[in-house]
């Protein structure tokens, strides 16, 4: 089979490359746009994600992970005494001042618990062990930290909330969505040092479940026995820390955007190549149409054209957006490509390029294939 | 064996209030193995007529059979597909793909046609072979002369063995040289291969190599 649609694709050599660019730089564009807006996500939810907890109690209309409010430490006790619960711990997420050697203050955001090991907290360490957290006044620091504390290493010492702490280890990809460093210590170290918000106070309740046991009638029954909290799944409580800041910031809307700016780029670019091509070859399509082309024949060579346009264009902007990850990575940005939505890419390419191609189409369907015998 | 048969075919063009009827009943046949050559002056209806016994245009009035194949009026749809089974073209601007090398243009339009694949390689090389550019089939057309370009479009009407051929001043574009060395080429193929050939012409040599000259004039056929 000859394929008139690919030679006089590649006939046209700047016109080709133009078609390919303007499909790459859409499909560059809209990677990376929602991939940092995924990455970004990713972080406000992050520590949720890697606990190792089914349900989440916290105090009435907390927003997101980060804004945490206290509520009796107590209250543990009559989560755990609710069937089909088969642990259940306080967990302090606080916000606290970290002094720098420089004597510059900056924050912190303390992930405090007993029992660190029981809920995989943190998920990922570095350097030192977590169960010596108990032991002094130490505490753990994210990786992350670096660059907005300078660079640290295991054994300094670190003011926080005006007390010398010792860091004794290191963890990384615990982040924040605030990008407010992240710190893990022992529970009665955090009620010290912020004597005043947490003495006898806890800011949420962790809870695995027994097994088998039914999820929404444990958490019917952690609701009636405290009522002035809310008990969130973990899917959920990730959820509505995301969609906190989607809907509390630009990013969202600044998402949709650029990506709704890149998909018009990117159509526009095909549908004009497309069109300033088709109509440079009109007495091509009349000679098809006058040996007996129909108008099916017709749309496979534009069909065949936005396609290979689409598939070409995705794949150098697909090159592009995950060459630009590692230098995402080393300005502190987390770029999030999955294969699924690498897919859900291709596929929005190749419909979009194909609806670029009707409006060459409806113009060569109109032709009087008569042309042919004219000058 | 008549291949075609047209009569009484009445072409009246509107544009705005005007209307110009420009063929006033115009009849022709052709059979197979037959040359007829069209004459006329320009503006005589010549390329008209040709259009609608190509089946590329219908004719406002009158009948027209194509290989048995009656067109219908009512039904312009079906056009292509009398014009894919039984209809050859060559026209005066060779009108082949610019991006097709000589054999690719003739194959691409045994696709058009429905044969694929090798058996279209195979015609393909088999038609070039005959109108003499063997040495030429990779060539692309900006890389033939004008009369290697023509034959390329002989070869391209000729493939799939149409019964009707219908050239349109095929050799207006060549010298006179090439232009006659073109039609006697053409003419010994159609009669080869027996096809009725239709041309429409201002050339005087086409005279010589017609078995029949129509003359069309104001829309009629001159007795
Ligand atoms: N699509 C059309 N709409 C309106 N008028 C048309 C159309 N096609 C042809 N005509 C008219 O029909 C007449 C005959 O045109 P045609 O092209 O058939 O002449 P011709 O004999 O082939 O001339 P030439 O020798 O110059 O090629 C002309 O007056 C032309 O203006
Ligand atoms: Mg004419």
């Amino acid at each position: 089979m000859v394929s008139l649609a690919r030679r006089n694709l590649f006939h046209d050599k700047l016109r080709f490359v133009i078609t390919i660019a303007g499909v790459a730089f859409a499909v560059t564009l809209v990677f990376v746009q929602v991939g940092l807006f995924l990455g970004l996500l990713d972080n406000a939810s992050v520590t949720i994600e890697n606990i190792d907890a089914d349900l989440w109690v916290t105090s009435r209309n907390t927003p997101n992970v980060d804004f945490a409010h206290t509520f009796p430490e107590s209250y543990v006790q009559r989560v755990r005494s609710v069937p089909g619960v088969a642990r259940a711990d306080n967990l302090i997420v606080w916000f606290m001042q970290l002094s720098l050697p420089t004597g510059a203050q900056e924050g912190t955001l303390v992930y405090a618990l007993e029992d660190f090991k029981a809920w995989n907290l943190p998920w990922s360490v570095i350097e030192g062990h977590v169960e010596d957290l108990p032991r002094g006044d130490f505490f753990f620091l994210d990786d992350s930290a670096t660059r907005r504390y300078g660079p640290f290493a295991v054994g300094q010492h670190r003011e926080i909330s005006e007390r010398r702490l010792k860091i004794i280890g290191r963890t990384d990809a615990a982040r924040s969505f605030t990008t407010t460093p992240i710190a893990f210590m022992d529970t009665a170290l955090a009620q010290e040092l912020s004597y005043q918000a947490l003495r006898g106070n806890t800011t949420y309740v962790l809870v695995k479940l027994a097994p088998g046991a039914d999820v929404a009638a444990v958490r019917a029954e952690i609701g009636r026995r405290l009522p002035y909290n809310d008990v969130f799944t973990k899917a959920e409580w990730a959820q509505r820390s995301r969609a906190y800041w989607v809907a509390n910031t630009g990013i969202g809307l600044n998402t949709y955007l650029t990506v709704f700016l890149g998909i018009l780029v990117g159509v526009v670019v095909v549908a004009l190549t497309l069109y300033t091509s088709t109509m440079e070859h009109l007495k091509e399509f009349g000679t098809v149409k006058a040996i007996g082309g129909s108008n099916a024949d017709i749309y496979r060579i534009l069909a065949e054209q936005s396609v290979i346009a689409a598939v070409l264009g995705f794949a150098v902007g697909a090159v592009f957006a995950l060459a630009a990850g590692p230098g995402m990575e080393k300005a502190g940005l987390k770029l999030i490509i999955t294969p699924d939505f690498g897919a859900i890419v291709l596929v929005g390419t190749v419909l979009l390029c194909l609806a670029a191609s009707m409006v060459s189409f409806r113009k060569v369907a109109a032709l009087d294939p008569a042309l042919v015998f004219r000058g | 064996m008549t291949v075609l048969t047209s009569q009484n075919v009445v072409k009246r063009f509107t544009e705005g209030k005007q209307t110009v009827e420009v063929l006033k009943g115009v009849s022709l046949d052709a059979s197979r193995g037959e040359i007829v050559a069209l004459e006329g002056p320009s503006g005589s209806g010549k390329t008209t007529f040709l259009s609608i016994l190509g089946c590329i245009l219908t004719p406002t009035e009158g009948r027209v059979v194509v290989d048995g194949q009656e067109v219908d009026l009512s039904r312009p749809g079906d056009l292509p597909a009398i014009r894919r089974r039984s209809i050859g073209f060559v026209f005066q601007q060779f009108n082949l793909f610019p991006a097709l090398s000589a054999v690719e243009n003739v194959e691409y339009s045994l696709n058009v046609r429905g044969v694929k694949g090798s058996a279209a390689r195979r015609e393909a090389e088999r038609v070039l072979d005959a109108v003499g550019l063997a040495d030429r089939k990779a060539f692309l057309p900006r890389d033939l002369s004008g009369g290697q370009k023509q034959r390329v479009a002989i070869a391209r009407a000729l493939a799939g063995a149409p019964p009707l051929l219908l050239a349109d001043e095929p050799t207006a574009n060549l010298d006179s040289h090439a232009g006659r060395q073109v039609l006697e080429l053409f003419r010994d193929l159609a009669k080869r291969e027996n096809r009725a050939l239709v041309i429409v012409t201002h050339d005087p040599i086409v005279r010589s190599i017609a078995d029949r000259v129509a003359v069309i004039h104001d829309g009629l056929l001159a007795a």
